[in-house]
């Protein structure tokens, strides 16, 4: 029995004991998806709660400040170039502030570069490191502390606009799927190129809910609709699942963070669910033209 | 095989690159440094040189990927100036206290606003607070043979700190002079490759320094390595010189300073005309030699102190400003701290000149030259901080 247990710690990349909160998605998340890259893999990481998840990891980190995202993969990728190492996969990961705002264009840059590299945006919508401060990819109505009011603008459809870089792999991932999530990372690990995997990972300290429902709230996003599991691979769109439209405000009404929407708020959430769920299917099997 | 040409700055700081055989060159293209990463583009291209150019989108992700190629095992270079270095800040913070030995010119440019596209030394002296090592350059030829002392210095285990040559943009950037471009294989026999003892970021071999758990030692460990990147900084000069024949007297050269009462100090291209000047001065009997400060980081405090007690008066050349000092320029600043400590100190004079680029002439250096004799002969300083180009010096420019 204890052989057992040494044996999982073994191979397990995470080793115990985490600086996160209880309920967060990110252990959950690297754990999942170290399984899926194996050992040989180095991870370049920002700050913040990304970083948190990761801290405790058995492969070659470095990392630098959350202004720094996919420049440092950059050059550790093209020094394992010059030294002809090309067996090792390089991992950028970001939270969704880094990702969305402050190093955007990084990332942008580095799929434009077609750079080596699985990017990362591990994504629970807000800056929640600083105390869930909103972010560009916070949603729509969601209270933080500085929009105790409700967010006013949409989150930036960042997996989209990865995809019309490009890039030869992009796919969006939930702690709630998992078969899919190390699928999509498996896949990610063998393409030569820029990668895009963006990850939603529930956080419920900053969106107000039970720890201990995390994977059940991951999956209402998935459900409703509001967080759609999809992959662009070499232009071509597919829905990874079509799950049965639950309304959005099953998703809604299981977070505090969304507790001051009002019916119109409400309404308004579902049609841009709607829509992109229209969208999403009407791509389908398609190139997405640029 | 060796050879010699005239070659611009920009063009030996490229060979120079070459020859150190920099495998990652990250690099994002600014005025005056754009030939020198355009020529390393072409030396790439025809097969010269072998290394990964990665065409960034920005200064800041320059240093950065500079950052992660270095911790990952690789031999860096590159440049940036003026607006790319304040884009750059953030990440040249990074490099000395994770003890990173890259390489990176400052090719010298005014900022913006109340500037041009000219020299003046501020880019680089904003990062006099950040542990990088600032070695300043006279001509291409000094280019070159800096940024090759700059891997050696930077690669000592005792030192692990990033090297800045430093060098005008235009005046040494865009200006030709018969430069030296020794062989590849005397550089590669007395430059050996790039191994960091503290980092690997291999899966087989991962090793990086371990956090610090005491923030004030950690940084005096930054403070300690310039302590000791001062005989480095000596002894390669030295080696270099017994190796390929040119020397640079380490951090500063005296220039005929033999039975002189007071000295110009200056940094960078100002210095070949300024020894122009004194050779005139002189041959007219007048007791003014010159100091050519190369090393401004680490700053050459105790060598300052034995050559001071020679003068008089000694003056400062600022190609920069510190509005709102204590007095005066950056440089006149350092060496007022570092003359402090003396007994009997010489005279100190601060002159601003050449800022945002302007010329600073021949007539600019006499005039400097005769004010600092002025206050050598009458033992005091009648104006401590002097702006040279306010004052109409009867020149036709």
């Amino acid at each position: 029995m204890n052989e057992a247990f040494d044996r999982r710690y073994d191979e397990n990349m995470l080793q115990g004991g985490t600086t996160c909160c209880p309920g967060c998605g990110g252990p959950l998340f690297w754990k999942m998806a170290l399984q899926a890259l194996g050992p040989r893999t180095v991870i370049y990481g920002d700050g913040p709660c990304a970083m948190c998840a990761i801290r405790n990891i058995k492969i070659p980190t470095f990392n630098l400040h959350f202004s720094f995202v996919a420049d440092g993969a950059t050059g550790i990728v093209n020094a394992f170039k010059a030294k002809g190492w090309d067996d090792i996969t390089v991992v950028s990961s970001a939270g969704d502030g880094a990702t969305g705002d402050i190093s955007f264009g990084k990332i942008s840059a580095a799929a434009e570069r077609n750079e080596n590299m699985i990017q990362i945006c591990v994504d629970n919508e807000a800056y929640m490191n600083t105390g869930i401060q909103k972010s560009g990819l916070t949603p729509y109505g969601a209270w933080t502390t500085t929009t105790p009011g409700g967010k006013e603008s949409n989150k930036k459809d960042v997996p989209l606009i990865m995809a019309a870089h490009g890039i030869p792999y992009m796919a969006t991932v939930s702690v709630a799927y998992p078969r899919d999530l190390q699928a999509k990372l498996g896949k990610a690990k063998d393409i030569e190129g820029f990668k895009y995997i963006h990850a939603v990972i529930p956080c419920p300290t900053g969106w107000r809910f039970d720890p201990a429902k995390a994977v059940e709230v991951s999956r209402l996003g998935v459900d409703t609709w509001a967080w759609p599991l999809y992959e662009v691979e070499e232009g071509v769109l597919r829905m990874s699942r079509k799950p049965e439209q639950k309304p959005v405000t099953e998703y809604l009404k299981a977070q505090g963070r969304f507790r001051r929407l009002s019916e119109e708020q409400i309404e308004y959430v579902q049609t841009t669910v709607d829509e992109r769920r229209t969208n999403l299917l009407a791509m389908e099997g398609k190139r997405i033209t640029l | 095989m060796s050879f010699t040409r005239m070659m611009e700055g920009n063009e030996a700081a490229a060979w120079a690159a070459k020859l150190a055989r920099a495998e990652v060159v990250p690099a994002f293209p600014i005025t005056p440094q754009t030939e020198l990463i355009s020529h390393i583009a072409s030396l790439i291209e025809n097969g010269t040189m072998k290394a990964e150019y990665i065409k960034v989108e920005g200064e800041h992700t320059a240093m950065a990927a500079a950052i992660g190629a270095s911790a990952a095992g690789a031999r860096v270079f590159t440049a940036s100036s003026s607006q790319g270095v304040c884009y750059m800040e953030e990440a040249l913070w990074m490099p000395p206290g994770l003890r990173l030995p890259i390489v990176m010119c400052f090719v010298n440019r005014a900022i913006a606003p109340i500037g041009g596209l000219r020299p003046d030394h501020n880019d680089s002296l904003l990062q006099r607070d950040n542990g990088w090592i600032q070695l300043y350059c006279e001509n291409s030829q000094e280019a070159l043979d800096t940024i090759l002392m700059a891997y050696k210095i930077g690669e000592n285990r005792d030192v692990y700190l990033p090297v800045a040559p430093c060098y005008d943009g235009y005046f040494v950037s865009a200006t030709a002079t018969p430069t030296v471009v020794p062989d590849q294989g005397r550089v590669d026999d007395w430059l050996p490759p790039y191994r960091h003892e503290m980092y690997s970021l291999h899966p087989d071999d991962f090793r990086r320094p371990p956090r610090p758990t005491n923030i004030a030692k950690a940084r005096h460990e930054v403070q300690k390595a310039h302590d000791r990147a001062k005989k480095v900084i000596e002894d390669v000069d030295k080696d270099f010189e017994k190796v390929f024949g040119r020397g640079y007297d380490g951090f500063i050269e005296e220039y005929r300073c033999e039975d002189v009462d007071a000295v110009l100090i200056t940094m960078g291209s100002m210095t070949g005309t300024a020894r122009d000047v004194i050779d005139m001065m002189q041959e007219d009997g007048k007791r003014i030699g010159l100091v050519k400060l190369r090393g401004f980081r680490p700053f050459p405090s105790e060598e300052f102190r034995e050559i001071a007690k020679k003068y008089q008066a000694v003056a400062v050349v600022d190609r920069n400003t510190s509005y709102g000092s204590a007095g005066g320029g950056i440089v006149s600043m350092e060496l007022a701290r570092a003359l402090y400590p003396m007994d009997d100190r010489p005279l100190l004079l601060n002159f601003h000149v050449g800022l945002g680029g302007s010329d600073v002439t021949l007539r600019q250096i006499e005039y400097m030259a005769d004010k600092t004799l002025e206050a050598a002969a009458k033992g005091r300083v009648e104006e401590a901080v002097d702006w040279v180009e306010l004052h109409d010096l009867g020149e036709v420019m």
